[in-house]
């Protein structure tokens, strides 16, 4: 049995992992490489995951993906508290890089402060029940939203990530977060042609 | 409560952030409220709707394989720091969080649990299993006044009584100096393996902790049920359970000291 498995503590471990590891076993491979094998390729799934999700498509995805696990295995020192969160980010962190390099006009608006008003109609009709959405078109609606919007919703619903770790991967407030996500949700909902009723208030970003 | 700031608190409460007092407040109002029940439905069935329906890319096995081989097999070079140095930060600009942020609420981790599992890459159903069970355990033990088979301040005389009734020799780690006093230990049978209990005492609390072997890497977890803070780990090839009616931060505190002794 190894006995190096990490622990996998909340974000404000004060424990650096490496330094609490017993004794180093016998090598088959580097160290580094073994413990990153263990620890963040189990996400890898998650990461491209995400990057198909802002990329859109599989080609643009791979690239991300294998730039971003190669840029987390370079910064892997860095990793303290979860592995996956850890891994969004940087990933996260990669496609901005790669948008603004094949895609800068994308990023227009997206990286740019804004206020939002979402309105709060009470009782909107009730036109499709959720539950009846057509899976192909509620892939196509979720691909079609905003980049800033997409990235929280997928986050939020396919990764199961608290607010606080989609602040700290998009890099935002979580009132920001908050917000994002309740007009995806609603964007989401209208494309779909029915009403979730979700309001919101006046948020800064 | 006005109808605008409930209707701002659905969303939280249906992603299992709000607070138990707010949670209780904004219950309060749906059970009254007719359309804002129905808002709120409507809001769950969306999400239910994307986790059931919206795909999950899962990569393909020659892009793992790739990027695998061309991770360098010598000293990863972690000098430099990216932007996401801040992660490192023990307590982030994020512990400015507003109180009715944190994920307290009982009926709230109760759906999170669900969706946790359902998402989560070990089998389904499982660790909402072993939830119940080492709480079940837990309580039973408080209400039975039956908290350790083997009563002892020593690791040196737990350890042994535990591994020699034990398939596996778990690691007792001695936190007195922190304020976490061993005072025992017992055996329990979860997940259908028998497991070793550790018991430690702050102030008038008890804190289980349940420890068997592991095969796969799981992820750290905190989780509150029913008034108890459950929180989980995995270190040196061993799963840690913990749970106790000690407050989160506390518990949080031990969960690391433990972690660093074992």
């Amino acid at each position: 049995m190894l006995a190096t498995d990490s622990v996998l503590l909340h974000e404000t471990d004060p424990v650096p992992l490496r330094d609490t590891d017993p004794a180093p076993l016998p090598k088959p491979l580097s160290e580094p490489k073994r413990r990153f094998e263990q620890l963040v390729l189990p996400h890898f799934d998650a990461a491209y995951n995400l990057a198909r999700w802002l990329t859109r498509n599989d080609h643009d995805a791979q690239d991300v993906v294998q730039e971003a696990v190669l840029r987390a295995f370079r910064f892997f020192d860095g990793l303290r508290g979860e592995a996956r969160p850890w891994l969004l980010s940087i990933v996260r962190n990669t496609f901005i890089t790669w948008l603004q390099n094949n895609r800068p006009a994308d990023t227009v608006g997206f990286e740019d402060g804004f206020v939002e008003l979402i309105p709060s109609d009470e009782d909107g009709p009730d036109v499709l029940a959720a539950r009846n959405f057509d899976r192909k078109m509620l892939n196509e609606a979720i691909a079609a939203l905003p980049l800033q919007f997409r990235e929280a919703l997928i986050l939020r619903e396919l990764e199961d990530l608290s607010y606080k770790d989609i602040a700290r991967i998009t890099d935002v407030p979580i009132g920001t977060v908050m917000s994002r996500l309740a007009r995806a949700r609603r964007l989401l909902a209208e494309s779909l042609g029915a009403t979730p009723n979700i309001s919101g208030t006046q948020v800064h970003k | 409560m006005t109808r605008e700031e409930a209707n701002r608190l659905l969303q939280p409460y249906i992603d299992g952030e709000l607070d138990p007092a707010k949670t209780l407040e904004l219950e309060a109002h749906l059970a009254e409220n007719p359309s804002l029940r129905a808002a709120c439905e409507r809001l769950r069935e969306m999400s239910a709707a994307i986790r059931d329906k919206a795909d999950y890319y899962a990569a393909p096995a020659w892009l793992e394989a790739r990027v695998r081989a061309a991770i360098p097999s010598g000293p990863a070079n972690g000098s430099a720091r990216p932007a996401w140095w801040r992660w490192l930060s023990p307590a982030g600009s994020f512990a400015v969080a507003a109180d009715w942020l944190r994920p307290a609420a009982s009926f709230a981790a109760v759906a999170l649990v669900t969706w946790v599992v359902a998402l989560g890459t070990m089998r389904p159903g499982e660790d909402d299993r072993i939830t119940q069970e080492v709480l079940a355990s837990h309580v039973r033990a408080t209400l039975a006044s039956r908290f350790y088979d083997v009563a002892s301040s020593d690791q040196h005389t737990v350890k042994p009584w535990l591994s020699a009734r034990l398939p596996f020799s778990p690691p007792v780690a001695d936190l007195s100096a922190s304020g976490f006093e061993l005072v025992g230990g017992r055996l329990d049978y979860i997940g259908a393996q028998p497991v070793a209990v550790l018991v430690y005492k702050r102030r008038a609390h008890l804190i289980d902790v349940f420890v068997w072997p592991v095969e796969a890497q799981k992820t750290g977890q905190k989780l509150a049920h029913d008034g108890f803070n459950i929180e989980r780990f995995a270190r040196s090839g061993m799963s840690f359970w913990l749970v106790s009616d000690l407050n989160r931060v506390e518990l949080d505190d031990f969960a690391r000291l433990l972690a660093a002794a074992t």
